[in-house]
């Protein structure tokens, strides 16, 4: 019988086959004038100037320039766009000098009427800005002076405008380009000031920014004058378990928001670094509904608090990149008071203030009734950051007490908000971030707009009031911080779990990553790829 | 009577008509399935905007004025049917951009998946037939038979993450990189024309095996064609026919196929767009995307009686 | 009876018993984390944990009988419903036929999976969405082949005797279609059981499961992956469950059609 063709026929069509489908599969890595980055969210829309995800900033904080810029070392606001500025006593008066030699990537000047431009499209109400407008305060006019100088008048003050003016939600945007693509369409066609141009960007699949050979008038905090990396490409990575395995196959150089045990899995079999950044703003944590029972029982709140290990939780869930979080505040940000943790695991202080508020196991089932009704929890989680995970763990805690829990996970800011609008949850996980402790006001205070507490209290809206109009005493709105903190803890308002540590793990040919004051953006232009 | 010759049979026309106006019938009633079954659960489309602060109330009445939600359910098909012949799928909830650039974006990833793993499917399929009839009594012929319908039982869930795992632990690090471009396309396409070469080669197996035993091939062998790779030719030509329009049929199971692997893989593309749509409840995009694949689905279906009738005259029905 | 179909026997008697006794056999609670996270099996820990700190072969016993019901469910809801509509089109016959016949074809005119995940869409994530939706829509093929069986018996003489006696429509339906029909109906809803699994588990593999931590199968398959590199059995113990699941269920539905049907002739040896 002589040798099989069919054999050896199957075997070389089955091998051409693979190496003919190669080439169609695009580039390798390995080139140096392209960063490959990972993100890990696709926000519903990236203008910065209308649309809240802090993911987006991750590539446009690179595509524009702000008024001012804060060192991430010193916290202290240092020239940007605008080359001093003053502020008047009462605090109601910001004039900004503008540089003068400042060009946007489409060619326009930069100059006072941009300014204008950029703060009149953000408060427009027709562009439903998401942030962008609520971090302004009452301002009340801009108005240019000259061509290059504009001033901000307010009508209360407000301390955290400097803040808000160098994030890159209030990144200054070509006018020329806003009135073309209008508000609906800018977001494909951005043109800024920064380091990088905006090139493309295809919805959950890339986004595309090339360096702008133009950029003169950076900021101190880059370490380099203009960026060095040709193209930068961001493709998507929402589901967690690629992540580490597209740093590894090469498919991207740099990616955030890893797993920790993947984190030091990476480091260990060499070739990459971990770059653990440790976020300022709200920690991971879940507002507790008070106006729905049975949350709307304080002893109710306090007893689920005290029946949940948080270290335990974050070990499981973060291992040991995360500290674990102890008040409104992660303990990076300013106003961050040490003196006011929270009640540690007690279980038999738990169970002893349900019994106490008349939650009692009357039937034997493992669930604890009160006049009829039994014990019944429901947490809305965001599908981000783990957050499902705790929440599984928080209701394996509760069911161990004797409630029945349920988790509904939503899928994206959108769907969080209108989970939270029917109004159906007991406990719910949102968080925001940022360097100025003023953020706290839009969940705690009962006017703000993710007032998802439920909780009105004169005095904890006053204290937030006035700890954002003393514009200059750090000491004195640290002071108001830690009373707010106080009361948050008091009334039990929510349930904090770890301080939000972002794992960037970067293959070894990347250097100079470093990251802006926010936490979450890198520097792009000061990064280097080795050959 | 027998007809004129010169003149093609008379049933091969009215037959190809038939075809077409049953495929049209077919692609309506998919995409009223679609619109209808969409709807089955209650709930307001806008009450994800208006929770998100994106519309004042006003704004809601007049968007779900210009949608035409506050329409009669009859009114709104009708609308969606015109829509859709003139190519808008409507607007995203969340995004606000059209349904059909937003699918487009998604497309190419997709298809690319899609054709690949019709050719994993249709070269494994007829390598796996051909051997287990043709060597049907050796030990590659009954592993190549048990083989397809092995494949034909494994869900795409599991085979891809067995391959993710043997792929990832067998060439790790360096050699991973290196053939990055295989892990990018060739391993899912792998992975989702593995089920489809399962009935595929079922299919050939048993054509081929009717045909190697029948009196055509005894002809063939008695004037002289030798044994090998002609006489096979001679033999798979007549159990070729119902093994294609087989292919036509699986070209659209592999877009169920592709939700699976896209989502395993996390590879871009309509399936993940999808689930995404219904995670989030953006009901125009959700509908859109089966609404085409529907029509895809359709497409082939026709294509594979087609082909059926041009390869088969049996087929063509009398006059 | 072969090794293989023994096998395929034991190994769904053994998934009933599991199903039925899970809450006596499981040593934990399959949502309560019972140490460390990630640990491999051993003492303590028979199958190990998986990333939450849970006990993995509790929430494989638990996942056997949630799979297992979840795929009956639906397959219940689209044989009942297929059979009900096959019965009514052949026994009523004429229009209603033909309606029947439309409405089945009209369904089918969107492949399986993705008729599901519209009806998912519709009602929104969650288990009995999942049921409904594979259950929904596998209605439409059984009862293209339902009817098909029908018509078989209605040809072969019973009811066209049955009527000349004077019986009326639910008489010749119950009494004579629907009990010369049930040999193959069952067979064919064996397989259709299958069907169901596998939609079900790939639903719930998709993530619309809507509970995060429900110990299912295709739900622990997925949420295996996170890990896949560290802690591989989480999502392969699952898997191999379910693969292990269709062929059993593959094998006995063939070693059942062989029973049925007349041994057929032996194809000459191959040239």
């Amino acid at each position: 019988m002589r040798a099989h063709p069919t054999r050896t026929a199957a075997f070389v069509s089955l091998w051409a086959f693979l190496m003919a489908l190669l080439p169609a599969c695009g580039q390798a890595p390995g080139q140096t004038e392209t960063l490959r980055y990972g993100l890990t969210l696709v926000p519903t829309g990236i203008d910065p100037h209308l649309n809240a995800s802090a993911e987006l900033g991750i590539p446009l904080s690179s595509v524009y320039d702000t008024l001012v810029f804060q060192d991430p070392g010193t916290g202290a606001f240092v020239p940007g766009l605008a080359e001093r500025w003053t502020i008047s006593d009462d605090g109601l008066s910001y004039i900004f000098e503008l540089r003068r030699d400042v060009t946007f990537h489409d060619g326009s000047r930069f100059d006072a009427a941009a300014v204008r431009a950029n703060l009149e499209y953000v408060l427009d109400p027709d562009n439903h800005s998401q942030k962008a407008a609520f971090m302004l305060g009452s301002l009340e006019s801009v108005e240019p002076i000259d061509e290059y100088t504009v001033q901000l008048r307010l009508r209360e003050p407000y301390a955290p405008l400097l803040d808000s003016l160098s994030q890159v939600y209030l990144g200054m945007a070509s006018p020329a380009a806003l009135q073309e693509w209008g508000s609906s369409e800018y977001q494909f066609h951005q043109v800024g000031t920064g380091p990088y141009r905006f090139v493309e960007y295809v919805p959950n699949d890339h986004l595309t920014l090339e360096r702008n050979p133009d950029y003169a008038w950076g900021p101190s905090i880059y370490a380099s004058d203009r960026a060095s990396i040709q193209r930068v490409v961001f493709t998507f990575y929402e589901d967690r378990a690629t992540r580490a395995i597209a740093l590894e196959s090469g498919e991207v150089d740099v990616i955030g928001e890893i797993q920790p045990r993947d984190a030091a899995r990476l480091e260990q079999g060499g070739g990459f670094v971990t770059y653990p950044v440790h976020i300022p703003g709200q920690p991971l944590q879940y507002l507790f509904n008070t106006q729905r029972a049975p949350t709307d029982d304080l002893r109710v709140r306090q007893a689920l608090t005290q029946a949940v290990d948080r270290p335990e939780i974050v070990e499981t869930v973060f291992g040991a990149y995360s500290p674990v979080a102890e008040g409104p505040l992660s303990t990076v940000t300013l106003g961050f008071d040490p003196g006011t943790p929270y009640p540690p695991y007690d279980l038999p202080a738990a169970v002893a203030l349900l019994e106490e508020a008349g939650w009692v196991d009357t039937d034997g089932d493992g669930t604890r009734e009160r006049g009829g009704q039994p014990l019944g929890l429901h947490i809305i989680a965001p599908n981000w950051g783990s957050n499902p995970e705790v929440a599984q763990l928080l209701q394996a805690a509760w069911q161990a007490l004797g409630a029945s829990v349920t988790v509904e996970v939503a899928a994206g800011f959108g769907a969080l908000k209108e989970s939270q609008a029917a109004g159906e949850y007991n406990l719910i996980g949102v968080n925001f971030f940022g360097t100025d402790p003023d953020l706290l006001r839009s969940t705690l205070s009962s006017d703000g707009l993710y007032a998802w507490t439920g909780y009105r209290d004169s005095r904890l809206d006053e204290t937030l009031l006035e700890a954002s109009g003393t514009t200059l005493d750090p000491v004195h709105r640290s002071a108001l911080y830690a009373e707010v903190a106080r009361i948050t803890r008091d009334q039990a308002l929510l349930l904090p779990i770890r301080d939000y540590v972002n794992l960037v793990v970067a293959n070894t040919r990347v250097q100079g990553l470093r990251f802006s004051s926010q936490g979450w953006f890198p520097l792009l232009v000061d990064l280097r790829l080795a050959p | 009577m027998v007809p004129a010759p010169g003149r093609p049979a008379p049933g091969a026309l009215s037959a190809l008509i038939i075809r077409c106006l049953h495929g049209l019938l077919t692609a309506w009633a998919a995409v009223t399935v679609t619109f209808f079954g969409l709807r089955v659960g209650a709930g307001d489309p806008l009450a994800g905007i208006l929770a998100q602060g994106l519309a004042s109330p006003q704004q809601a009445e007049a968007l779900r004025h210009s949608l035409g939600l506050d329409r009669p359910l009859p009114a709104q098909y009708l609308s969606f049917l015109t829509g859709l012949l003139r190519g808008d799928l409507g607007r995203s909830l969340y995004t606000g951009l059209p349904v059909l650039r937003v699918i487009g974006g998604q497309l190419p990833s997709t298809l690319a998946l899609g054709a690949s793993g019709l050719l994993v499917a249709v070269v494994g399929g007829l390598a796996l037939g051909t051997l287990a009839a043709w060597r049907k009594r050796s030990l590659w012929g009954r592993s190549a038979a048990s083989a397809a319908a092995l494949a034909t039982a494994l869900p795409v869930s599991f085979t891809g993450i067995v391959a993710i795992l043997a792929f990832s632990t067998l060439l790790s690090g360096r050699a991973a990189s290196s053939l990055y471009a295989l892990r990018h396309l060739a391993l899912p396409a792998l992975v989702l024309g593995i089920a489809s070469a399962g009935a595929i080669g079922r299919v050939v197996e048993a054509g081929l095996s009717q045909s190697l035993a029948s009196p055509y091939v005894a002809a063939a062998r008695a004037r002289g064609v030798p044994s090998g790779l002609r006489l096979l030719w001679h033999a798979l030509r007549p159990a070729l026919p119902p093994a294609v329009s087989l292919i036509a049929l699986e070209a659209a199971y592999l877009f169920s196929g592709t939700v699976v692997t896209e989502t395993v893989f996390s590879r871009p593309g309509l399936g993940r767009l999808l689930i995404g749509a219904i995670l989030q409840g953006d009901y125009p995009v959700a509908q859109g995307v089966v609404a085409l694949a529907a029509l895809f689905y359709t497409l082939s279906h026709i294509l594979a009686d087609l082909v059926s009738l041009g390869l088969d005259p049996r087929l063509r029905g009398k006059g | 009876m072969r090794a293989r179909e023994a096998a395929a026997l034991i190994w769904l008697l053994a998934l009933l018993s599991i199903a039925i006794l899970a809450p006596l056999l499981a040593p934990a609670d399959p949502r309560q984390p019972i140490g460390p996270a990630l640990t491999p099996p051993g003492p303590g820990a028979r199958l190990g944990t998986d990333s939450l700190g849970r006990d993995v072969w509790s929430r494989m016993l638990y996942g056997a009988r949630i799979s297992l019901t979840a795929a009956m469910g639906a397959a219940l809801l689209a044989t009942s419903l297929g059979v009900a509509a096959g019965l009514l089109a052949v026994s009523a016959g004429g229009a209603l036929d033909a309606l029947v016949v439309f409405a089945a074809n009209a369904a089918l005119a969107v492949p399986g999976l993705l008729l599901a995940l519209l009806l998912v869409a519709g009602l929104g994530p969650g288990l009995p969405a999942v049921i409904l939706a594979v259950g929904l829509s596998g209605a439409p093929g059984f009862a293209r082949v339902a009817r098909t069986l029908f018509l078989q018996v209605r040809e072969s003489g019973f009811v066209d005797a049955a009527s000349a006696l004077g019986a009326s429509l639910p008489w010749v339906a119950t009494r004579h279609l629907l009990p010369n029909a049930s040999p193959n109906l069952l067979a064919l809803a064996a397989t259709h059981y299958a069907w169901s699994f596998i939609g079900t588990t790939t639903l719930t593999f998709l993530g619309l499961a809507g509970d995060p931590s429900l110990p299912e199968w295709g739900a622990m398959l997925n949420a295996g992956r996170a890990d896949l590199l560290s802690a591989p059995w989480l999502s392969l113990l699952p898997g191999l469950a379910i693969c292990l699941t269709i062929l059993a269920i593959y094998t006995l539905t063939e070693w059942l059609a062989r029973l049925s049907t007349p041994r057929s002739l032996t194809l000459p040896r191959s040239l």
